[in-house]
This record gives C-alpha cells, structure tokens and sequence, in this order.
C-alpha cells in the first residue's frame, strides 16, 4: 500500500518528466533556430498577448458559466463581478499594451486586429491542446481497460441466504 | 478598424455565447437545459450559415481548418468508441470482435492526419490554409508532452503496466520525430522555415496560454473561496420532533428487520 510519502515522490517524479519534456521541445526548436535562416518571431510579445488573451478569455467564460448555473440559493456575486471585472480588465490591458507599441508582428497594429489574431491562436492552440488529451488519453484507457483479469473469486461463491435461520 | 458585421454575427458572438450554452445545457433545471440546447443549436447554425466565403477572413479559415479535420477526428473518436466499449469492461454493450475495428479506425486516423500533413495541406482553391502549420505545430507538441506525461503516469501509478507505457512513450517519441522532421525538412507544400517560425511562435502562444488561463483559474478559485468566507455559520439545526423521531424508527425497523 502507498504511503503520503510515496505519493509525494510520485508526483514529483512526473512533474520532472514534464518538465524534462517541455525543456526537451525547447531545446530542439532553438537549436534548429540558430542552424537555419528562421524569419523573425518576436516570441515574447506573443507570450504576453497570449498571456493577457487567455486570462481575458477564460474569464469570460467563466463569467458566462457562473450566469448559467446561477440559482436562487446559489451567492454568486463575487463570482460573477470577480471575473467579469478581470476579463474588463484584461482587455483594458491589453488595449494599452497595444497602444504602447507592443504587438506582434503579420497582422495590422490596431488593437482589434491583434486582439482576434491573438484570440484565434489560442483558440486553435486550445483545439489542440484538447486533441491531444483526447488521443493520448483515449489511447491509453483503451488499453488499460483491455488487460484480461482472473475472474473475481468472489463471485464464484454462493449467495448468502437472507432467511433468518433461527426462526 | 472596424469589424465585419457578418464576422460579429457568424464568429464572434457566437462563440462568446458558446460558454452560456454548455452551462446552460449542464444545469440541473430541466427549463434551463432545453434553453441551453436551444442556444447551442442557434450557435451551430450561425456558424455554418458564414454568410461570406471561408477564404476572405482569418476567422472563416479557422472554421475551414475545423471541417477540413472532422474525418480525421471522428474517425478517432468511433475507434476510440468501439476499443473501449468492446474490450473486457464490465460495461461492454458490443460484441469482442469489434475492438480490432475499434483500432483500426484510430490506424486510419492517424494516416489521414499524416496524408494531409505531407500530400493535401487544407486549401481552398489553391490557397493553402494558414492555420494548418498554427495547429500542426500545437498538435504535436502538446503531444510530446501530454502522451509522454501518460507514459510514466502509467508506469508509476500502474500495476505493471509496462505495455501501455511502452505504446504511449512510442507515441511521444514518434510526435517529437515528427516535430523534428518538419522543422529540419519540411513537407512538400512549405519549406522548413515556415515550419520553423510556426513552431517557435507556438511555443509562446502555449506558454503564454497555461500562464494566463491559470492565473485566471487561480483568481476563479479566490473568489469561489472570498464568497465561502463571507457566507457564514449556517443556522442551528432543529432536533427531531417527536413525530419525525418515530418516523426514522419506523423506517429502520422495517429495514433492518431479520438483521437483529
């Protein structure tokens, strides 16, 4: 049986793995960076716009799910002006950052055409990311639930009668 | 610049109010539900009836990127489906012999995507779609990562799975082969430069995105946990009246009778 110690090293174990692998997909991308004669990507200021982006995003959408599963019982206030006054806030961030001069480059420097460019990025980004889960993750409970167990010993015993056997 | 109309009606609002839909149809009242299926159904015809052809805004590309992969994804999907279902679960409702199948169609899946990727980029008469190599790059990625995390979460967690955990590294490792290739060699419709620029640009949409949606999360959690606080001890419970206590025993009784 698995201690709360175990469980601790567990978990630390696969978040050095992820980590192992997200340092790994980095490596490769810099290192066939410098070798060929890539066009220049300004990743940090498309960092921060996917960053600002998303938590405008994501916000919002949970702002709209806080209305939808609102009910009479349910106090919800700080929820919904909590994430409505974030995303607000988002975008206001956003609209100066742009205005300040960092955007990113390919698409016209007025903020509505970076906010959509950067909204259908993550937008994609996230379609993605939810094709990946689905495949990885699909994958590998088809094959998990596919091991052929012995059967239950349990069940080869009779079942108990209910009737009081003393009366 | 001012934005389309038709971009507002056909793209944009609907996919804001595509959050309030799935709350919506999730919720527990019955009126709500059918409110939110009404809303995702609204959502979905506003999507298809794009007034305007795909190829004259970023956003329509980005509903032709969409359907040009619903064959890939539902064959996925069904083989998926009839792996999981036919295999020795105790919910099994479709006979063993399907589960080859099952595989099969993740197979066809898999080669669809690869046939696209280096024979038939997604184009509309002749212009390629430019949020292929966007989602390419993203896709494969996310997969080294995701499948590798599988891999050892598996092996790990697992009761000697070491089966499983060798198919889900080889799919890691095959997506990182692949990554690679495209960036050293390219396919046959785009260089490697292209794929190059869209791969580092991916790696900072990814990063920025888990950065801020979790930082959105973690503010989500804050307020849910401020409203909990302000909410208080709730009110003393009544005890039983005496009614209500000879109720309880009477239901006891009749349930545990022949226990005693």
């Amino acid at each position: 049986m698995k201690t709360e110690g175990d469980a601790k090293r567990d978990w630390r174990t696969l978040s050095l793995v992820v980590l192992g692998l997200v340092i790994l997909v980095f490596i490769a991308n810099i290192h066939l960076e410098v070798r060929g004669e890539v066009e220049s990507v300004d990743i940090s200021s498309r960092f921060v716009h996917s960053a600002i982006i998303s938590f405008t995003m994501v916000n919002g959408a949970l702002f709209m799910i806080t209305l939808a599963l609102s009910h009479k019982h349910a106090k919800l206030i700080e929820q919904a002006l909590g994430t409505i006054l974030a995303a607000v806030a988002g975008v206001l961030i956003f609209g100066l950052l742009v205005d300040s001069g960092m955007t990113v480059a390919g698409v016209a420097t007025d903020v509505w055409s970076q906010f959509s460019m950067g909204g259908i990025r993550i937008i994609i980004v996230g379609f993605a990311i939810l094709l990946a889960f689905g495949a990885s993750f699909g994958l590998l409970l088809t094959l998990v639930t596919g091991r052929e167990n012995p059967p239950d010993p349990l069940l080869e015993l009779e079942s108990a009668s209910f009737d009081n056997e003393d009366e | 610049m001012l934005v389309e109309e038709y971009l507002l009606t056909h793209y944009w609002v609907p996919l804001l109010l595509l959050p309030l839909g799935i709350g919506m149809a999730i919720a527990t009242e019955r009126i709500r539900r059918i409110g939110g299926c009404a809303l995702l159904v609204l959502i979905a015809i506003a999507l298809i009836g794009h007034p305007e052809r795909l190829d004259t805004s970023i956003e329509g590309w980005s509903l032709h990127l969409l359907i040009s992969l619903i064959g890939p994804i539902t064959a996925l999907l069904f083989g998926i489906w009839f792996a999981l279902f036919s295999g020795p679960i105790p919910v099994a409702p479709m006979p063993r012999n399907v589960r080859p199948f099952g595989f099969a169609l993740m197979i066809l899946s898999l080669f669809w995507f690869c046939w696209m990727l280096f024979e038939a980029r997604p184009a509309i008469d002749g212009t390629h779609n430019p949020w292929w190599q966007h989602l390419t790059t993203s896709l494969l990625t996310a997969m080294i990562i995701i499948a590798g995390f599988a891999a050892a979460f598996v092996l790990v967690m697992g009761d000697e799975r070491m089966k499983e955990s060798a198919i889900m590294s080889i799919l890691s490792l095959s997506s990182f082969l692949l990554l690679i290739y495209l960036l050293a060699e390219g396919t046959t419709s785009d260089d490697p430069v292209f794929w190059r620029s869209a791969s580092w640009g991916a790696l900072g949409d990814l990063a920025g995105m888990l950065f801020g949606g979790g930082f959105a999360l973690m503010l989500f959690v804050t307020f849910v946990w401020l409203g909990e606080k302000r909410m208080g001890v709730p009110d003393e419970v009544e005890p039983l009246s005496i009614d209500e206590t000879t109720r309880v025993k009477e239901i006891l009784k009749e349930n545990l009778e022949g226990e005693a």
